[in-house]
């Protein structure tokens, strides 16, 4: 009896000890993984996760950015955005923008793609080149665009007066009917490329056996594009389009670097509205409504575009 | 059969002369701004199309010069190496960890992340422009490397962990076996296996960071700060009627993306479709 005592408590002990060693691995291992982790993700919260929330935050107070108070208004900036002409104004343009840039931009780019993939020598060096404009940034392309769209010293009314077409020579950033269009194909150049690279990649996967069989049935080449390379294509026309789309909705940099949004707010945008109200206006609170509206539409179309894929998929 | 190779022959030299002619108007634009950097005011008005009458670098020398090119260049690169460290410090640890470690809340977590990458970095740059001055960083290069690096996350752990889960576990669990620490195995034998993802993460981040507009503009204020980009915009604001010295600056700005496009030309194009298209 005087020994079991002893003989229990060891028992205990080796439990303890076990116990305690895969609680010890456990926690080791949540370090380990934490490890990984966490570095990415702190940076991650700090930077959007706590931003994002700051901005609904924000959207919902009157403040200036530089006074200690922030008054709560509810849902006033929401209301005074659908009544803001230039604010609606500006989500128009964007709209118009989206349309321009898919007309523009979706069925020439895949025309292209399919000239370059039937080259047999020298595609590499074709898709490199036409991939140059996507290399330059932003500031490149507005800077050297709105040049060339200088009424005055620009080339392309240059070139239009020498021909004797003065009358088509216009000053095609500062007309209301011309600046979208203008900025639009400046926008088309400095995109296309990447959209190029995604066609010319799902084309590698189409099967050119089809093709030789519809050669034999005495298909031409209009009629077997549409038949067979656009039914092939359709996941890569899916994520190209809803690239196209949402690029159009967040274009900021060449708008601002070429009409800052004018004139008289003929090519105002969302983003740079929305950035004119906060750092010049300091109206920082409607701002960041203006701005939560435009990523509400951003998102809502991404993960609306997601699920519409992975269910036709 | 020879008729048919002849046809052949035939179709392929019209459909290089159809893309020459296409690839010179498209690449037009940059070809004028090369010739114009060369050229005076004068010059470029009368004459736009033609070759300059001399290559003289006048306009180089004064951009640099009056446009402080110089310190916008080492600016620029300050803050992209920086970012490109950190991203690929973060990112690729935590893509490993999504792609290969079991945890709770993986999915989740995962998500979360994914939510970034459909933000728009517009509908929060005003909220980030003032936790960073509540951080005291606006106008610090260092704040714009920070934001910059957490703005590329999402889509670079997203990148990541796709390479990551092309590498069989096996690998990881018979070094494990070998008891080798999860960090000693991903060093030494998993990210070796994911160099090809790495390296095109690594492209993206600089051309993203290098080519970047709205971040600068937002969160720099002294000109001397300035990146690349926001110095050239800038640039072009003072010398609003000087073509030739705003050509001169637009070269400048252009070719250190077109020198990193050039040598890394197959694995940027690779990259960029793989990672579009998953």
């Amino acid at each position: 009896m005087s020994h079991s005592p002893p003989v229990l408590e060891m028992d205990n002990k080796k439990n303890v000890i076990a116990v305690n060693s895969k609680a010890r691995m456990k926690i080791k291992k949540a370090i380990t993984i934490a490890s990984f982790l966490l570095p990415g993700l702190l940076l991650y919260a700090v930077f959007m996760l706590y931003p994002m929330i700051d901005a609904i935050r924000y959207s919902f107070f009157d403040w200036d950015g530089a006074s200690s108070t922030m008054n709560f208004v509810g849902l006033e900036n929401y209301v005074q955005l659908t009544k803001d002409d230039i604010f609606l104004k500006s989500l128009g343009h964007n709209l118009l923008w989206v349309v321009l840039s898919l007309a523009l931009m979706v069925v020439p780019t895949l025309v292209l793609a399919v000239l370059i993939s039937r080259v047999k020598k020298g595609k590499t060096f074709f898709r490199a080149g036409f991939y140059l404009p996507s290399v330059l940034s932003l500031a490149v392309v507005g800077v050297l665009w709105s040049k060339i769209y200088d009424p005055m010293m620009g080339p392309i009314n240059v070139f239009l007066k020498t021909v004797g077409l003065d009358s088509l020579a216009k000053n095609w950033l500062g007309e209301p009917l011309f600046v979208i269009p203008a900025l639009v194909i400046a926008s088309t150049w400095a995109f296309y490329g990447l959209y190029l690279i995604l066609f010319l990649a799902g084309l590698q996967s189409v099967d050119y056996s089809v093709y030789e069989a519809a050669d034999i049935d005495g298909a031409g080449p209009i009629s077997k594009f549409w038949h067979i390379t656009i039914p092939s294509l359709r996941n890569t026309l899916n994520v190209v389009i809803s690239m196209v789309i949402i690029h159009a909705l967040k274009g900021f940099a060449l708008i601002w670097i070429m009409t800052q949004g004018g004139p008289f707010y003929m090519s105002e945008v969302v983003s740079t509205y929305v950035y004119k109200a906060a750092f010049s206006m300091n109206k920082v609170s409607y701002a960041t409504a203006g701005s939560v509206v435009l990523g509400i539409i951003v998102i809502a179309f991404t993960i609306g575009f997601n699920y519409y894929r992975e269910r036709t998929e | 059969m020879v008729t048919r190779l002849r046809q052949l022959k035939g179709s392929q030299l019209t459909l290089w002369i159809t893309l020459s002619v296409l690839l010179l108007f498209i690449t037009s634009p940059i070809v004028y701004a090369i010739l114009a950097s060369f050229k005076s005011n004068m010059e470029i008005f009368s004459s736009p199309f033609s070759l300059p009458k001399s290559w003289n670098f006048d306009n180089y020398i004064g951009a640099w010069n009056l446009g402080n090119f110089k310190t916008y260049f080492l600016n620029s690169a300050f803050i992209t190496i920086g970012g490109m460290v950190l991203v690929a410090l973060v990112a690729a640890p935590a893509g490993y960890a999504f792609a290969q470690l079991s945890f709770k809340g993986n999915n989740l977590i995962f998500y979360l992340v994914l939510l970034g990458m459909a933000l728009p970095v517009q509908a929060i740059i005003i909220p980030i422009f003032f936790q960073l001055k509540a951080m005291g960083m606006v106008d610090t290069l260092s704040g714009v490397t920070l934001v910059s690096a957490g703005l590329a996350l999402p889509f670079s752990i997203f990148l990541m962990r796709n390479t990551f889960r092309d590498v069989p576990k096996e690998l990881r669990e018979s070094a494990a076996m070998d008891g080798a620490g999860e960090w000693r195995t991903y060093w030494t034998i998993m990210l070796p296996l994911a160099k090809p993802g790495l390296v095109a993460l690594l492209i993206f981040t600089f051309m993203n960071i290098w080519n970047d507009f709205l971040l600068p503009l937002v969160l720099l204020i002294s000109q001397e700060k300035f990146t690349i980009s926001l110095g050239l915009y800038s640039f072009q604001g003072e010398q609003t009627t000087n073509f030739g010295l705003i050509f001169g600056g637009t070269v400048i700005s252009m070719i250190p993306s077109i020198i990193v496009y050039l040598i890394f030309q197959r694995s940027f194009v690779e990259g960029m479709a793989s990672g579009a298209n998953k």
